[in-house]
């Protein structure tokens, strides 16, 4: 199903347009949880016996799993179709957003008294990982349309699309289900001040308003587009929100002056060195007694050969090119190096509190935090979704 | 607009064509012909949803549409399953 947007900046889509959506939403649905199930099946059939053949054991990394698939049958049909469903997702949008740019900027304009503010920086020199490619084959990337609405209507429409009703009605499940799980998790935690670095289009940006409604929001992007985009759906979404065109590894704000530094789905967008120092730059904006969280893919250490190449397939397949090596440390060892504690990181998975519930949630934050960090459905946008966080205490 | 290929780092060359994009089959024909067959089968749907529409004005009887579409999609691809 494809999730139908909460302001009035979704798509006044012709009956076309409605199906060509709900088709590829529908043949998503197809490939990641069928297609992805015939492919184990052919892995454990034929793949890693012929691996096993050949070199004495078992694929033992994602990167041998991904060998061992090459040129599979299974593997070959997920992937070609997999590539084409995600062309398909920006294409099923395009039109409606250049048909709407008019309208998008008039209804823009009337929510711009509303509380929330925007700061775009024209001398920001954007990151090349951020315009000079395709990401997860977007054309156009997240500067298309320069500081117009354009390249957020697409992102926002698009993972309506894309995202088959698995990451809530408004887009914001990772969002609620982390925040409310810090909530559940630590009661007395009160922050005052948040940060959310890499926010797009600031979808998982707002929940931290409904959990923590007394806190200052702040969000930031590199990219000019998606903010102003984000800051008109804030204020029409009624959550003041302060949106600043800024680098999560470059950031313009004092020392110790935020409670939480917050990301969803950003730190695999990042080069090795950009990552390291977004870290630092948590690290030294955090207030002592803060909390940085990130919501993100799976370690690879943590998951088994099969698995690892599952996500590990963006990076090859969906201009990530980050992604492998992001999965490839362990969040611990980049909390260490920016200075946090080991003892005062921590990692654990939640269920999505869209699919699963909130007493499941409750009980995810209250239980064993550590269960379910290997099971197939953690990190994967599939059924039964659920989410990977870590984070570190600033003590 | 890539000056040079963003990749992962352990990416032979060879998962890709001359024109940068991922293969898969031996044949590189067969990527495009994949990608020819699904945006067939969506206009094939898009026909079939107008198709339900003048059905749900006659009967006055709404279809879960998500629901056919899923049958649809099935039906289609079957032939492609536990390759």
């Amino acid at each position: 199903m494809t999730v139908e947007l909460q302001h009035p900046m979704k798509a006044q889509s012709t009956p076309d347009e409605v199906a060509r959506g709900r088709f590829v939403s529908g043949i998503r649905g197809l490939i990641l949880n069928d297609l992805a199930t015939d492919m184990k099946d052919a892995y454990d059939r034929r793949a890693a016996p012929a691996f096993r053949k050949e070199h004495g054991r078992d694929p033992e990394t994602s990167r041998e799993a991904h060998q061992a698939l090459r040129g599979d049958p299974a593997f070959n049909i997920y992937s070609a179709m997999r590539v084409q469903a995600q062309k398909m997702v920006w294409a099923s949008v395009a039109d409606s957003v250049e048909r709407e740019g008019d309208r998008l900027a008039h209804e823009a304009e009337l929510a711009a008294a509303a509380p929330g503010s925007l700061t775009l920086d024209p001398a920001l020199d954007v990151p090349k990982n951020v315009h000079a490619i395709d990401v997860h084959l977007m054309p156009g990337s997240y500067t298309r349309g320069a500081d117009s609405l354009e390249a957020g209507a697409v992102y926002d429409r698009g993972l309506a699309v894309f995202s088959m009703g698995l990451m809530g009605a408004n887009l914001d499940d990772i969002g609620l289900s982390m925040s409310q799980y810090i909530k559940q998790r630590f009661p007395d935690f009160a922050p005052q001040r948040i940060l959310d670095t890499g926010c797009t289009v600031g979808h998982n940006t707002l929940p931290w308003k409904q959990v923590y409604p007394d806190a200052e929001l702040i969000a930031i992007d590199a990219a000019p587009g998606p903010l102003a985009y984000a800051s008109a759906r804030a204020k029409m979404q009624g959550q003041d929100v302060q949106f600043r065109q800024m680098c999560a590894d470059d950031l313009a704000f004092e020392d110790a002056s935020f409670d939480v530094v917050w990301s969803s789905m950003f730190l695999h967008e990042l080069s090795k060195k950009q990552r390291a120092k977004c870290l630092d730059e948590a690290f030294r904006v955090l207030r002592q007694g803060g909390l940085m969280l990130h919501m993100e893919l799976p370690p690879n250490a943590q998951m088994g050969a099969f698995e690892g190449f599952y996500l590990d397939w963006d990076s090859y397949y969906n201009n990530e090119p980050y992604y492998k090596g992001y999965r490839d440390e362990l969040p611990g060892d980049l909390c260490a190096r920016a200075g946090f504690a080991d003892g005062d990181f921590f990692e654990f998975v939640v269920p999505s509190v869209g699919i699963y519930g909130e007493q499941a949630l409750i009980d995810a934050a209250r239980g064993d935090r550590a269960e379910g960090v290997g099971q197939q459905t953690t990190g994967r946008l599939a059924e039964g979704v659920m989410w990977y966080g870590f984070g570190a205490w600033k003590k | 607009m890539n000056d040079e290929p963003f990749r992962p780092e352990d990416a032979p060359s060879s998962l890709y064509d001359d024109t940068g994009n991922p293969r898969f089959f031996a044949d590189p024909g067969m990527d495009r012909f994949v990608a020819v067959v699904m945006n067939l089968a969506q206009e094939v749907w898009v026909q079939q949803e107008r198709l339900l529409a003048l059905e749900e004005e006659k009967s006055g009887q709404p279809v879960d549409r998500d629901a056919v579409a899923k049958e649809f999609i099935d039906r289609v691809f079957a032939p492609i399953r536990r390759a």
